[in-house]
């Protein structure tokens, strides 16, 4: 049969394209996703540092901006013993301080000062140098007060800042930094900042005070270390080593093919570094973790195309076969259909022709009208009941039914309508059986129709037989008819399917056991088929028996 | 089935109680609470016929005359830039001596004005100089005697200055110390005292010629101020406490120091004042304060004034403050707790009282509260005084306090008056609580040394017993108590809610006190007295410097958990603003910001003046309060 090609399309290489196409975004999607994963990981790795710098540094900002401040509370007040004090909580605090200096200053008009500027001298009253002990302290007094840079250096500022600060506004924060601090590599001075009327009265004392009277002043030197500072390398993943490194440090050789960062170290740190290392697997390690999840989102999502690519295959399959079907059906259809009509129009214009008809002609003309009437009845039954069955429109009327005299009824009306047909059968064990006596009943045409179809003209035998057997009722139809090829067996409850041979030329359509598959499997049952070739086939339909 | 039907009786008892006190009390405006006098600062000329006042013009005080004769006013200065000094004073001439403190340049300016022509005279303007009026005299009018620190701003030097010409002469100069110069009937200065700082000594010369001689020592324990000389022999009257407890008035004789004899001394309190007329060389009366401000008169003429005037202005606290010379014409300041004040003319011959002006007229003093004089028991037994104000309304019981601590713990306490600060909290629904701790001032010299080195400790004790006494007399309701004040009370705020967290809900500061070593460091070394007594006041830093660290609100905020709200003037020159910056910035990191309210104000010194500044420092004291502890729930 030569059919059209633009009736229905299918079109494989679009599937293929399609396929083709979403594995190549797939791959470009994973290579994508991995390099920009690559991609931040590194800058992540630049740009993460500092986190840790921030946490690294915290107790030290700590010190600075509380602790070293509290001196300024004391007003000057501290002494050896107020000093030791606050240096214990100070070491205990901030492991990093590994001594403190304590410098019990004076502020006074006399003149032998370590510094003197407007007739007010600075000097060391005393001098005491702390150091942290396994749980204690130890403090000891400094004798020789001569030579001590620190000390001197603030003081300068400090009689600078008495003699030339603006005393009638507050004096801004810059002033007062660069006057009361002094951060040095690896050490913090401090001395305690000077109120504005603090000045004013220093000022006076200047001018007016007697030399023995004298002011306090607390200034102290904290010594950090830093490599003690406690490093948080809040980001293992990324560095895999984290080292305080002074700030020239730059490694030649071995470590090269590592990936390095460094960021520098505030205030007192200024000589030192944070310095960050990683190499380059174990970035590459932490890479792959992070790609594992977005890999895996991409590879759910193409899994999920793919699926989605084959239910529409299989759709458009199944469209297919069913499109065809419905062609064969259709074609099939207006064939059997012709038939009959043809025959019923050569008589209708042989009746009307000029000719007298004899007695017999019109007889004859008579019963093949009839005939093809009744056959034409027949298809458009069939195909009815058919397509009503197949949509299910149909309600089963279960009644109950002598099996015996159901079989019977079946067997008397073939007799008559076949008189060369031999029909024996046998019931046992079952009496009634609980079911649709119209749908059966087609079931059992449609056998004995068939059995008597496809057997020899002098082998024209059925038998049939009632058996019940655990929860079903088995009805067996066996014939001594043409058989049934192997290679056949599987397509013969298909729709429109017939074999082809002599015995079906005119009246069949190949419905017929298409129709009992469909009944039988609406009544819950089955229908299977043995055959062999000219000897003979048996259908046995096996049905769920109710009582 | 009776218990819901009582309930519910039980209830409608409470909101018509509510409803009756909500009725009764009319929220004024803190505005009215806190004005500006429209007129102020009231004197009158020696001639009796003009009085003067301070008036704002455009928001600055300037100097008005009223004409007695056609009571026509005047405005005799217009100064836009800043105001007229309150410290002016009359010459003998109708002349007003006024100055001007050009605060951006550091600079006094010294005027004169007619009280006929009106004519404005500049007599000088220096530099860092400050002027105030000594002596006048009615020979010499042009002529009169001020102290002025011209020649070194660290001293006073006393000068006679020639009004027309602004002729100053050297009279007497300051060798460094002098402080009051006390001139005797003939302007003849004689006797004179000079302090250290702490210590007052009391020199005495008999003419100009003789050099001074001390007389009398005190130290900051003991006190001795002499008034004026009594015209008999070299006596003069003087207050003093040497060798009692309360101060009292005696004479003294000039010549050895030796006190002659008592001329009036009181049991219940410190004499404060001895008003002195110039005219009559007599002592007219001394006053004290004893629960409410008393008086004693010593002259009959002028009890008979005074009772006159306590009869017109019945149930008023009343003053004179001027006076002209004929002692004719007065002056008359009257106020109560719950008036802030006003000023009267009252004319002796005539015996009439005319009213010049209120201080502030917005506030009726019947929607004001009493303030009661109270005293409680301490936990060891010494009586503490104060004050307490309960708001208007039938409820006594069970009202939400708050309690004030005054400032300066040594030299002040609360007095009995118009405080505008009290009477805006009673109006709002609390109780207000002052206590005068031991070191109050007032109370004789024991009271006073019985808080020497208990700041942290009795003079604590003192205000915490009398919140708890409160509450054993069921005034104060316990679940809602409050604690505010300025410097030293700042600081008493800050120790209630730090070590007694379980009676304070929250604390206000004003200006507040949270270092003691810096408070100490007031005290300059080469002022070697005013050192001594400062350790001997609060403590040494060095020996006490654990016991100072332990009471110091700076160096425990994590004791501190109650919501806060503190006000700073930036220019408060005793203040360490980063201290205190970085003790909030603590404090907020620790309790989160909600809860310390921080208000530092770039142009305010410790008192706020700003009237901006004012309202906006009540407005959120009233809305603090009424979110931690709200009069009615």
């Amino acid at each position: 049969m030569n059919r059209p090609k633009s009736i229905y399309r299918k079109n494989f290489s679009l599937i293929i394209i399609f396929l083709v196409l979403i594995s190549v975004i797939f791959v470009l999607a994973l290579i994508v996703s991995y390099n920009l994963n690559q991609k931040y990981i590194e800058d992540a790795f630049a740009s993460k540092k500092i986190d840790v710098l921030e946490q690294t540094i915290k107790p030290y900002n700590s010190l600075f901006q509380n602790k070293i401040p509290e001196i300024t509370s004391y007003q000057g007040f501290l002494d050896s013993a107020s000093a030791a004090k606050y240096a214990d909580a100070v070491f205990h605090d901030f492991p990093f301080v590994t001594k403190i200096i304590f410098y019990d200053a004076r502020i006074s008009n006399q003149k032998n000062s370590t510094v003197v500027r407007n007739n007010l001298g600075i000097s060391i009253n005393a001098m005491y140098q702390f150091v942290p002990e396994i749980g204690k302290l130890s403090g000891l007094r400094i004798w020789n007060t001569t030579d001590e840079e620190d000390f001197k250096q603030m003081a300068v500022k400090l009689s600078d800042y008495i003699a030339f600060s603006d005393t009638s506004k507050e004096s801004p924060q810059d002033e007062i930094f660069k006057t009361f601090y002094d951060v040095k590599s690896d050490k913090i001075s401090y001395s305690n900042i000077l109120r504005r009327t603090d000045i004013k009265t220093y000022r006076e004392l200047s001018k007016n005070g007697n030399p023995s009277s004298y002011y306090k002043q607390n200034m102290m030197t904290f010594f950090l270390n830093p490599y003690l500072l406690r490093i948080r390398n809040l980001h293992k993943e990324l560095y895999q080593d984290v080292s305080i490194q002074p700030v020239v440090y730059d490694p030649l050789g071995a470590e090269n093919d590592n990936l390095v960062t460094e960021v520098a170290l505030p205030g007192a740190f200024a000589d030192f570094k944070l310095y960050f290392s990683s190499t380059q697997n174990y970035l590459t390690t932490e890479t792959n973790r992070r790609f594992m999840p977005i890999g895996a989102l991409v590879l759910l999502i193409y899994g999920f195309l793919v699926l989605v690519g084959w239910l529409i295959y299989r759709d458009l399959n199944f469209n297919i076969k069913l499109f065809k079907l419905q062609y064969d059906f259709i074609n099939n259809f207006t064939h059997e259909f012709k038939t009959p009509v043809s025959v019923i129009k050569i008589a209708g214009s042989n009746l009307s022709g000029d000719s007298e008809l004899t007695e017999k002609q019109r007889k004859q003309y008579g019963r093949i009208l009839n005939e093809e009437a009744d056959n034409l009845n027949d298809l458009m039954n069939k195909l009815l009941s058919f397509t009503q069955l197949e949509n299910k429109s149909i309600d089963i009327k279960k009644e109950e039914i002598n099996v015996g005299d159901f079989v019977n009824r079946y067997k008397e009306t073939f007799k008559i309508k076949y008189p060369d047909f031999k029909i024996s059968c046998g019931v046992h064990g079952v009496q009634s059986f609980y079911t649709d006596p119209v749908l059966l009943g087609s079931v059992f045409q449609n056998m004995i129709e068939n059995a008597y179809k496809y057997s020899h003209p002098n082998k024209k035998v059925l038998s049939i037989n009632v058996t019940h057997e655990k929860r079903n009722i088995i009805f067996s139809f066996a014939d001594k008819g043409i058989g049934i090829q192997k290679n056949e067996l599987s397509n013969i409850f298909g729709k429109f399917y017939r074999i082809e041979n002599q015995y079906n030329q005119n009246g069949s359509v190949g419905l017929g056991l298409a129709f009992c598959k469909e009944l039988v499997n609406f009544m819950n049952g089955e229908i299977t088929v043995n055959s062999k070739v000219n000897v003979g086939s048996e259908f046995i339909i096996t049905l769920p028996y109710e009582n | 089935m009776l218990k819901p039907l009582r309930i519910l009786l039980f209830i409608n008892v409470i909101i018509a109680l509510c409803a009756c006190n909500w009725h009764q009390t009319k929220l004024i405006p803190i505005t009215d609470f806190f004005k500006t006098a429209e007129k102020s600062t009231f004197r009158i000329s020696p001639d009796g016929k003009y009085i003067s006042y301070l008036k704002p013009y455009k928001d600055k005080q300037n100097l008005f005359i009223q004409s007695l004769a056609d009571g026509k006013e005047r405005m005799a200065t217009s100064f836009l830039d800043y105001p007229v000094g309150r410290d002016y004073f009359w010459t003998y001439n109708n002349k007003i001596v006024f100055n001007q403190d050009i605060i951006a340049l550091d600079e006094y300016k010294m005027f004169t004005v007619d009280a006929t022509t009106l004519k404005v005279h500049k007599i000088f303007s220096q530099e860092k100089v400050r002027i105030t009026l000594l002596n006048r005299n009615k020979e010499e009018p042009d002529m009169i005697s001020i102290r002025i620190n011209k020649r070194d701003p660290a001293n006073l030097d006393i000068y006679r200055l020639n009004i027309i010409t602004g002729e100053l002469i050297p009279y007497l100069v300051n060798p460094g110390n002098m402080t009051d110069w006390y001139p005797d009937a003939n302007g003849k200065i004689r006797l004179v005292t000079t302090s250290d700082g702490v210590n007052k000594t009391i020199l005495y010369r008999p003419d100009n010629n003789t050099p001074f001689k001390p007389i009398i020592e005190n130290n900051f324990k003991t006190y001795v101020r002499p008034i004026a000389f009594t015209g008999e022999k070299n006596y003069f009257y003087a207050l003093s406490n040497v060798n009692r407890d309360k101060t009292a008035l005696v004479e003294i004789n000039a010549e050895d120091g030796k006190e002659m004899k008592v001329i009036f001394a009181c049991d219940n309190g410190d004499l404060q004042d001895a008003e002195y007329s110039k005219n009559k060389h007599r002592i007219e009366f001394v006053s004290w304060e004893a629960a409410k401000p008393q008086k004693h008169f010593l002259d009959s003429g002028m009890k008979a004034i005074y009772n006159k005037l306590l009869t017109a202005l019945k149930g008023n606290q009343v003053n004179i403050i001027d006076r002209d010379s004929a002692e004719n014409k007065f002056i008359v300041f009257s106020y109560t707790d719950r008036n802030p004040g006003s000023y009267y003319l009252y004319e002796n011959t005539t015996g009439t009282l005319a009213k010049l002006g209120d201080i502030n007229s917005s506030l009726k003093p019947d929607e004001l509260c009493r303030m009661e004089p109270i005293s409680f028991k301490a936990s060891d037994g010494m009586t503490i005084g104060g004050y307490l104000t309960l708001p208007l309304g039938e409820k006594k019981t069970s009202l939400p306090l708050v309690v004030m601590p005054h400032d300066g713990v040594f030299g002040q306490s609360s007095r009995w008056r118009y405080d505008p600060e009290v009477q805006f909290l009673a109006n709002r629904g609390y109780a207000v609580l002052q206590v005068n701790y031991r070191g109050s001032t007032g109370y004789g010299k024991d009271f006073y040394s019985a808080g020497f080195k208990e700041v942290g400790g009795k003079i604590q004790e003192d205000i915490t017993d009398g919140v708890k006494w409160l509450i054993r007399t069921r005034v104060a309701d316990p679940k809602k108590i409050a604690i505010f004040g300025g410097g030293f009370g700042g600081f008493s705020a800050l120790y209630g809610v730090s070590f007694h967290p379980e009676l304070y809900n929250c604390a206000i500061v004003q200006h507040g006190l949270i270092n003691f070593f810096t408070y100490i460091k007031d005290a300059p070394p080469f002022q070697k007295p005013f050192v001594k007594m400062m350790y001997e006041m609060v403590g040494d830093p060095e020996a006490d410097a654990n016991q100072l660290r332990a009471i110091s609100p700076v160096f425990h905020t994590d004791k501190i958990k109650a919501p806060l709200l503190i006000f700073q003037g930036a220019k408060d020159d005793r203040a360490n603003i980063s201290e205190l910056n970085q003790f909030v910035r603590e404090l907020q990191k620790q309790n989160g910001n909600a809860m310390v309210k921080y208000f530092l104000k770039p142009n305010e010194r410790s008192v706020f003046r700003i009237q901006s500044n004012r309202m906006q420092m009540y407005t959120e004291i009233e809305k603090f309060l009424d979110n931690n502890m709200p009069v009615n729930p």
